[in-house]
This record gives structure tokens, C-alpha cells and sequence, in this order.
């Protein structure tokens, strides 16, 4: 199955493939292809037309056709746009080569971060969910690209569960900690990761992952998935005051927090709860 | 002559330096005897009486696993070596394994003499209460060396268990390993004061026996006198040799500065502190129901605050329990102190914690009220009963090693029951005592009420032996009373025993109907086989096979029944029931709803899931304080949405009408995540 939505947008996009690969045997290839059509589904939700989705599984999922959607997102994207890509499955790490697997051939490490290296988009995400995954990091690294990768080194070789997480951090309000109405690539990290770890811990057994992100800072920059109206009333010209006064009252809020540990408890919790109401008025009235 | 005199020189020389070897042993030089047994044994490599010797050492010194290696080479070299047999059973004595016995009698057929052969199987007896033979073992023993040591100890045992003075403690003297075993008795009979005033006596009379040293610690901890314990830990641990227990008992109270403890008038509750806030509130009123409805039932007020410790680590609480004949798996109790596993030291849904800590609590009861003399099988037995009658979901669950026990006619009499528990002779027999425990408790409150059990608590704490008490309480003798039980037990369980074996075929069946998607057949076979074996509710269970058919076909209605019946009968997978809950919330039946999800709190509570959706229900439902005390759980288990959990706390609190606390955490949530409007939005509200 191919799924691709037609829109080549005129504006600022974000260009996002999945690739669901060889699972080796049913109970497999049906949970990652069922990932597969869940984050395909996630990502199509609203009707957003600044996304380009392309989902690959099944037979379909083949080298092949996973050089052939890289080649065209390369053709297609411009710097101003981001561009993700998540690969669900099984990998191989032979002690220097990282192997994707896919019905046919798979496609190596080095094949891969030649293919990503000639997208022109400014800002990349690579979540490589599969086992193995944390070999080929290294190779993948580049200044505009954030990579995720299931497990720390090439050696994790058991299948992972940190895809299941990380296709629900996609679908659960609960992913966006900051309230922002958007999940950005670290909240879907940090998501995913906690309950990775819970999950073994929970169920007695010993960590055979342990995912791994090589840039905080500019994973947390990096909007995943946007919900909400947050954005149209940032627009508004009506309201440039009142936002004004909000973005103030945030930036006391900011400066209070960073001089908490210097701080009486009781002082900090009263100049918090009364900056909390101040911002709350603030924002009840740009909702109005 | 020549020939006899090289004969003659290795002999001498042997002899020599066995006797080099166990001098070195006697005077504490453990390691130097080692390395002359090592030589020995390079020299003569074929030498049985070698090996046992170097055995015999090697376990005095804790290293079980290699003396246990040397006693089966020698048994190679030489199959009729007496002493080899001996240091086998003792090993296997260790563990209450009734193999033992088997190997004595092989070590006395070989040499009749052998009177330590008599006083392990002495001890052994009266490990089972069998006082008759265990005082015919010791008279054996005794009639081949009458100064033998542990023989003395189990006659002056059997009496002082009987709190009867005895004339055999006397003869002990000087004589710590004495008063060692007779501690030992006291221990496994429950009574840990008197345990611990033997130990006392024991190494007063013989300072370097070290083995009760440790014992004596260990009894300290049991009941909470960690300080004293661990002095005499640290004097057995700082021996060149110590066993395991005794480390591990030392690195246990070291890790006690990893928990904290909550106090009331008549609890103290020490939990680990990574974990303290989340489960206290549980803990908490379980152990004060339980109590409350203990105190009416047995008509007894305890005079000592109850203890319970919650272990994470199972490694932990497995501490807790060395030493000790039986289970021990999930809980024990040390007079008023209980011990257990926390609901997260093991999978979900493996473990019903409130079961495991009403069951403990019923022990704490008992045995106040009678002192600590009551039998293992009436203490266990009420424990059992004690856990279905709390609720009929919890307890254990029929289950397929019982079944086989009840065809095999495994179950035993009541008059050897408790044998079951200390010697089991089969791999299961220990979970088929417990149940069948229960079960004659259940059967002797369905027949004569809850007041007889009360009875008969009054009748053990005289110290009465089981026979007479049944004799006289129930009205029965020992054989009718287990006719009549059998009866009620075929009754009961007839119709699974009988068909197990087809339902097993049956099951196999549904399992491959699933694999194929014949949704139609697996609700109809399914259905059809529930009855034979309801009381199976682990994986592969009938319900759930029924539920999903039924899902599948859409038919939500169908789905709910059946994981009804699972719920109701008592099954715990906590995915499953989560399920459930669903199905009920999205039928509008939200009440019912939160009923499901409760029961998990009893079960796996370390679930921040099922508290934000049992919050949320009970919130629906008007249950505002429940709402508060879920969301409080959901806060202490910091949730990745820290923010969501704060603003629903709030939310409880406010439909509490706890205004105060509302504010305190809508600022909270809003501390992570300023810009979150339902937070301000209710902030505002309370802040009114």
C-alpha cells in the first residue's frame, strides 16, 4: 500500500514519510503496519495543507520505493520547509553497517544518510524506531537534523516497543506537557521514552532499549503535530495589546522561575499564584 | 615387609593429615584446613572419607553448593558411605525437603550407629508435629551416644512447645547448639520471643557459635528490633565464613533509610519513599478496615500497633522470609510486624495486594489471641478464608495444580495437614495445602458458623492439638470430619474435576477458532464451557476468548457480560479490565465503570492510567472525594502531563468544594504549562 496526499504546497511545509518495513513474520508485519496506518491517519487529521504525508507499508515498503519518496522530497522541498522522516520495523547492525529491513533488499546506513543528505529542508527530524537503531545515529547526525533512535547502540537487537509509544504520543493530549497545543518532536520523545521504560519496568523484564535523542533543544523547536487555534489568534491585530501584555506577564513568569531556588517558598508561591492570575485574566480577555 | 611397610606410609601420612585438617578446623583456621583437604585430595583422589570430611567442613562454612558436589562424589567413590548420606540430608533438611528422610535411612542402613542420622530425622518429625516420632528418633539417637546434643534439644523441644517445663534443657549445659535448635522450633512454630530468648542462651553458652548469632539477628528484625539485630548481624558477618542470610539481612536494614514510615495509634505503615505517597492512602484504610472488621469479628483488640512493610524489591522482602518452611511468596507475618511485597514488586495483575495484606492481618489476630500456639494449617487456613470473605474476587482462584491434587486424592487428612505445609512431598503441595486450609475453614463456618472458628481460636491458644480440638468443637472424629469435607469438596468442585481434562481439549479448540476469526463458534463453545471451570481467570481464559468474538462481531453488550463474569469471578489482568470499564463507560454505565477500575486499585494501583480514568469517573459521577483521592495518586506518580494532572486534581477539589486546595494546584499546573486555558479558566473561578 502506497498513501501519499497529492497537495505540493506553495508555502512553508513540513514533508513527512513513514515506512513500515519487513516485520519477518505475521504477528509483525500486521503491528507495524497497523503503526503504520494509525501515524499515517494522525498526521492527515484536520485537513492541515502544509503537510506532505507519505506513508509506505506492506509490499509496498520496498528500497525501491523508499529511494524513490526521498529522491522526490529532495526535488520538492525548499530550505524553508521541514522535513520527517519515522521508519517502524526491524534493522540490523553487523557490528559497522546499520541495515533497514524491507521486503527485498534492505537499505543500509550509508545508503540512507546519502539520500537525507541531498534534502534541501532547513529543519529535519529522523525517528528510526527500529532495533539496532542507535548504530546507524552517528551516521545520520547533520546540523539541521535532529535523530531519535530506539535503542543506544547497533547492539539492542530484540524488536522494539518504542514505536507503539511513540505513534500514541501523536494521538495523546496527554504528549503535550506545555499546554501549547502543539507536540514537538521532544514532548513525543520524552512521551515515548517514559513509557518505554514503564513498560519494562512494569513487566519485570530487563531493558533491551533504551531510545536515545541527540538534540534537546532542538527537538523541543521542532512542532511534530499542531492542534488548537493558538496560532489564528496570534495573528490578530485586534488584540496586538492585550497580547502584549500577556507576553509580558509570561516573561515576569519566566524570570520568577528561573530565581526560584534563590527564593522563600511562600514568597515564590505568592508572586507565582498572583502572576497566574494576572496572565489568566490576560488570556480571557484575547479570548473574548 | 617391605610390601607392608609401603603400604604403611601413605596410611600414616593420611592419617596425619586428616587429622592436620581437622585440627586446623577446630582451632578456626578454616582456610588453612581447606588447602590441607585439597592436598589430601590431590594425593588421593579416590578417598570417600576425604571428601565427606572436607563436605562436612565446607558446610559448616556455608558453602552449601560445593560440599553438596563432594557428598555425591564420595557417595560415587564409595555408594555405601554413611556420613556422605547424612551431610546429603542435612543439606536437604535445610530446605524441609522430605527427601532427607530418605537419605537417613539409607545412612543408618549403612551404619546403624550413626545416631546425628536419628536426631535429623528427630528433628524433622517435630519440624511435621510429630512429637511421637520425633521423641522415638531422639530416644534412638540418644541410645547410641547419650550425651547427643540435638537429640536432648528435640525432647526438651517437644516439651517446651507443649509449655511444659522440661529435665532435658539441663542436660544442654554448656552446650549452645542446644538451645540453638530449640530456638529453632520456637521459630518455625511462630513463637519469636521464645526464639529469641533460646538464641540468647544459646550463644551466652557458646560465644562463637556464630550461625546463631545471625539467627538471633534475624529473629530481632523480624520483630523490628533492627538496632540489636544488626549488632548481632555485624558479629556473625564479621567472620571469615557467613552465610547469605546474613548479608542480606544487613544490606535489608541498610536499606531502610530508602523508606519512610507513617504512624497512627494503632498502625505504623513503612513504605518505600519512591513510592510512599502513591500507596499510603491505600494501604492505609485497608489495613484500618481490615483491622475494624477483625476486631468485631474475633472480638479482640489488639495492645500492639500493627506494623506493615511494602517491599518493591522482591529481592527485599525475599529477606524477610529465609529461613522460613512454606511459601512465604507474598506476605508474612512476625507477630504484630507483616511483611509484603508492594503491588509493584511484581507484574500487574499478578498480585491482589489488599488479599495478600488482609491475609496477613488475620495472622496478626490469631496469633495474639492464642499466643502464638495455633497450628500452621488452622492460621493459614483462616488467613485463606479470611481474604473471599472480604470479597468473593479476591483470594486465589481454583487452580489447575489443585484440581490434579483433589483426583489424585492428594488432599490430605486433617490430622496430617500441616505436614503439607513444612515438608510438601510434591512440587504444588504447599498452594494445594493453602487452599485446602481454606477451604475446611470455609466448610467449618458454612456448617457451624463464625462463632465455632472463634471457638476454636480459644481451644489452640490452650495449646490443644488439632485432633482433640475438632474432636471436641466440631463434635467429630478426625475421620469424619474428612469424609464429610470430601464430600463438600466433590460437591463444589466434582463437575471441573471431572471434566478438566475435556475442557483443556476444549480450550485448545476456542484458541485455534480465534486464530481462524470463527467468532460464532467461539461465543457458542465458549459459553458452553465457562461452567465446567469457572474459576480459571489467567491468560487464555474462556471470557475473554467470548469477548473478543464478541467485539468483533460489534456486539458490545455480549462483551460486557462476559468479562462480567470475569471480573466478578475475580480475574486481575488489568488490561482486560480496563477494557471492561471502557465498554461499561461508553454504555453510560459509569458507575459501574468506576466499580471495575476500583478493583484495580487492589491490584495494581502503580498505574497513573487507570488513576486519571477512575479520577475522571468518579468525577462524572459525583464522587468528588474519591475524584481527589485518584488524582492524588495521579500527582504522586509525577505523569508525563504534569500540568493535566494538577488542573484535574483541582477540578476535584473544587466539586469538593476544597477552594484552597483547587487554587494551590490549578498554580501548580500552570507553574508547567502557563498557557493552559482550562487551568486559568478554573483559577479564575476559585479564585472568585
Amino acid at each position: 500500500m502506497l498513501a501519499v496526499s497529492a497537495a505540493t504546497p506553495a508555502f512553508s511545509a513540513t514533508y513527512i514519510l513513514t515506512v513500515a518495513g519487513l516485520g519477518g513474520e505475521p504477528d509483525y508485519d500486521q503491528r507495524f503496519t497497523l503503526l503504520a496506518n494509525d501515524t499515517d491517519k494522525i498526521l492527515r487529521a484536520g485537513g492541515q495543507t502544509d503537510r506532505v504525508v507519505e506513508t509506505l507499508k506492506g509490499a509496498d515498503a520496498t528500497k525501491a520505493k523508499m529511494e524513490a519518496s526521498l529522491n522526490r522530497i529532495a526535488s520538492q522541498a525548499k530550505p524553508q520547509d521541514a522535513f520527517v522522516l519515522m521508519m517502524i520495523g526491524h534493522g540490523t547492525f553487523d557490528g559497522q553497517e546499520y541495515k533497514f529491513n524491507l521486503p527485498g533488499p534492505d537499505i543500509s546506513g550509508t545508503e540512507l544518510a546519502a539520500l537525507l543528505n541531498k534534502i534541501p529542508a532547513g529543519r529535519q527530524l529522523v525517528v528510526d524506531m527500529t532495533s539496532c537503531s542507535g548504530g546507524v545515529a552517528a551516521l545520520l547526525k547533520k546540523d539541521n537534523r535532529t535523530v531519535i533512535t530506539a535503542t543506544k547502540s547497533g547492539t539492542e537487537k530484540n524488536a522494539v516497543v518504542f514505536s507503539r509509544y511513540w505513534v500514541d504520543a501523536l494521538r495523546d493530549a496527554a504528549a503535550d506537557t506545555d499546554k501549547n497545543e502543539t507536540i514537538s518532536a521532544l514532548e513525543a520523545f520524552q512521551y515515548a521514552e517514559r513509557k518505554t521504560t514503564q513498560f519494562y519496568s512494569e513487566q519485570k523484564r530487563l531493558a533491551t532499549e533504551h531510545p536515545q535523542i541527540d538534540d534537546q533543544q532542538r527537538a523541543a523547536s521542532f512542532p511534530l503535530l499542531k492542534f488548537g487555534q493558538a496560532a489564528a489568534v496570534a495573528n490578530d491585530p485586534a488584540k496586538k495589546d492585550l497580547l502584549a501584555k500577556r507576553d509580558d506577564i509570561e516573561n515576569k513568569i519566566d524570570a520568577l522561575k528561573y530565581n526560584k531556588s534563590l527564593m522563600a517558598p511562600d514568597d515564590y508561591r505568592k508572586q507565582l499564584t498572583q502572576l497566574m492570575l494576572d496572565l489568566s485574566k490576560a488570556q480571557a480577555e484575547i479570548d473574548k | 615387609m617391605r610390601f607392608a611397610a609401603f603400604l604403611l606410609v601413605p596410611l600414616a601420612l593420611s592419617a596425619q593429615t586428616l587429622q592436620e585438617a581437622e585440627n586446623l578446623h577446630r582451632n578456626h583456621d578454616d582456610k588453612g584446613a581447606g588447602h590441607v583437604f585439597e592436598q589430601l585430595l590431590k594425593a588421593d583422589p579416590k578417598n570417600a572419607t576425604y571428601r565427606v570430611r572436607y563436605a562436612d567442613l565446607l558446610y559448616q562454612d556455608f558453602n552449601v553448593s560445593d560440599a553438596d558436589k563432594l557428598y555425591q562424589e564420595a557417595l560415587q567413590l564409595d555408594p555405601k558411605n554413611a556420613r556422605a548420606y547424612l551431610g546429603e540430608a542435612r543439606i536437604l533438611a535445610d530446605e524441609f525437603n522430605p527427601k532427607a528422610n530418605e537419605l537417613l535411612a539409607k545412612a543408618l542402613e549403612n551404619d546403624p550407629k550413626l545416631y546425628e542420622a536419628h536426631e535429623l530425622m528427630a528433628r524433622a518429625a517435630l519440624e511435621d508435629d510429630d512429637t511421637k516420632k520425633a521423641d522415638a528418633e531422639a530416644d534412638a539417637a540418644l541410645a547410641i551416644q547419650a550425651d547427643a546434643v540435638d537429640a536432648i534439644a528435640v525432647k526438651a523441644s517437644i516439651d517446651l512447645l507443649a509449655d511444659k517445663q522440661s529435665p532435658w534443657v539441663a542436660k544442654i549445659g554448656n552446650r549452645g547448639k542446644g538451645y540453638e535448635t530449640i530456638a529453632h522450633f520456637f521459630m518455625i512454630n511462630r513463637r519469636y520471643e521464645d526464639s529469641i530468648a533460646y538464641l540468647r542462651k544459646a550463644v551466652a553458652a557458646t560465644p562463637d557459635l556464630w550461625n546463631a548469632h545471625s539467627e538471633l539477628g534475624i529473629d530481632l528484625m523480624r520483630l523490628g528490633r533492627e538496632g540489636e539485630a544488626r549488632q548481632e548481624l555485624e558479629k556473625a558477618y564479621s567472620q571469615p565464613f557467613h552465610d547469605s542470610v546474613t548479608a542480606n539481612a544487613l544490606t535489608l536494614i541498610d536499606s531502610y533509610k530508602k523508606f519512610t514510615t507513617f504512624e497512627t495509634p494503632t498502625t505504623a505503615l513503612r513504605l518505600n519513599k519512591k513510592e510512599a505517597d502513591v500507596l499510603r492512602p491505600y494501604f492505609q484504610e485497608e489495613m484500618l478496615r481490615s483491622m475494624a472488621t477483625y476486631e468485631k469479628k474475633y472480638k479482640y483488640k489488639l495492645s500492639k500497633p500493627v506494623q506493615v512493610e511494602v517491599y518493591p524489591d522482591h529481592e527485599d522482602f525475599a529477606v524477610r522470609t529465609q529461613g522460613l518452611p512454606g511459601l512465604g511468596a507474598l506476605g508474612v507475618t512476625f507477630d504484630n510486624y507483616i511483611a509484603m511485597d508492594s503491588p509493584s514488586g511484581r507484574p500487574p495483575g499478578e498480585f491482589h495486594w489488599a488479599s495478600t495484606l488482609w491475609h496477613e492481618m488475620s495472622h496478626v489476630y490469631v496469633i495474639a489471641m492464642t499466643n502464638d500456639r495455633v497450628p500452621r494449617w488452622f492460621t493459614e487456613g483462616l488467613a485463606v478464608h479470611e481474604e473471599t470473605a472480604a470479597s468473593p474476587d479476591w483470594g486465589d482462584r481454583l487452580s489447575p495444580e489443585i484440581i490434579a491434587a483433589i483426583r489424585d486424592k492428594k488432599l490430605l487428612s486433617i490430622a496430617e495437614i500441616d505436614r503439607g505445609f513444612v515438608h510438601p512431598t510434591y512440587q504444588a503441595q504447599v498452594i494445594v495445602s493453602y487452599f485446602q486450609a481454606g477451604k475446611i475453614c470455609d466448610y467449618i463456618v458454612a456448617r457451624w458458623g463464625d462463632q465455632k472458628i472463634l471457638d476454636m481460636i480459644h481451644e489452640f491458644a490452650r495449646n490443644r492439638p488439632t485432633v482433640d480440638v475438632i474432636k471436641e468443637q466440631l463434635g467429630l472424629d478426625p475421620a469424619t470430619f474428612d469424609k464429610d469435607f470430601l464430600a463438600m469438596i466433590d460437591k463444589e468442585y466434582g463437575k471441573t474435576v471431572a471434566g478438566f481434562a475435556d475442557w483443556t481439549k476444549q480450550v485448545r479448540e476456542l484458541n485455534q477458532l480465534s486464530k481462524d476469526g470463527k467468532t460464532d463458534e467461539i461465543i457458542t463453545k465458549g459459553r458452553a464451557i465457562e461452567g465446567v471451570y469457572p474459576d480459571f481467570v489467567e491468560v487464555g481464559n474462556v471470557y475473554t476468548f467470548v469477548a473478543e468474538a464478541c467485539l468483533k462481531k460489534g456486539d458490545k453488550a455480549c462483551a460486557i457480560e462476559e468479562w462480567g463474569h470475569y471480573s466478578k469471578i475475580g480475574g486481575r489482568d488489568p488490561e482486560i479490565m480496563k477494557k471492561y470499564a471502557k465498554l461499561l463507560d461508553e454504555a453510560g454505565k459509569k458507575k459501574e465503570a468506576a466499580a471495575a477500575l476500583e478493583r484495580l486499585n487492589f491490584i495494581f494501583p502503580v498505574d497513573t492510567e487507570l488513576h486519571e480514568r477512575l479520577g475522571a469517573l468518579l468525577l462524572d459521577t459525583g464522587d468528588a472525594k474519591g475524584a481527589v483521592r485518584e488524582y492524588q495518586a495521579l500527582v504522586a506518580m509525577h505523569p508525563i502531563d504534569a500540568a493535566g494532572s494538577h488542573y484535574n486534581l483541582a477540578r476535584a477539589y473544587k466539586a469538593a468544594g476544597q477552594k484552597d486546595q483547587a487554587r494551590e494546584e490549578a498554580v501548580t499546573a500552570l507553574e508547567s504549562a502557563p498557557n493552559y486555558k482550562p487551568a486559568q479558566k478554573l483559577l479564575l473561578e476559585v479564585s472568585e
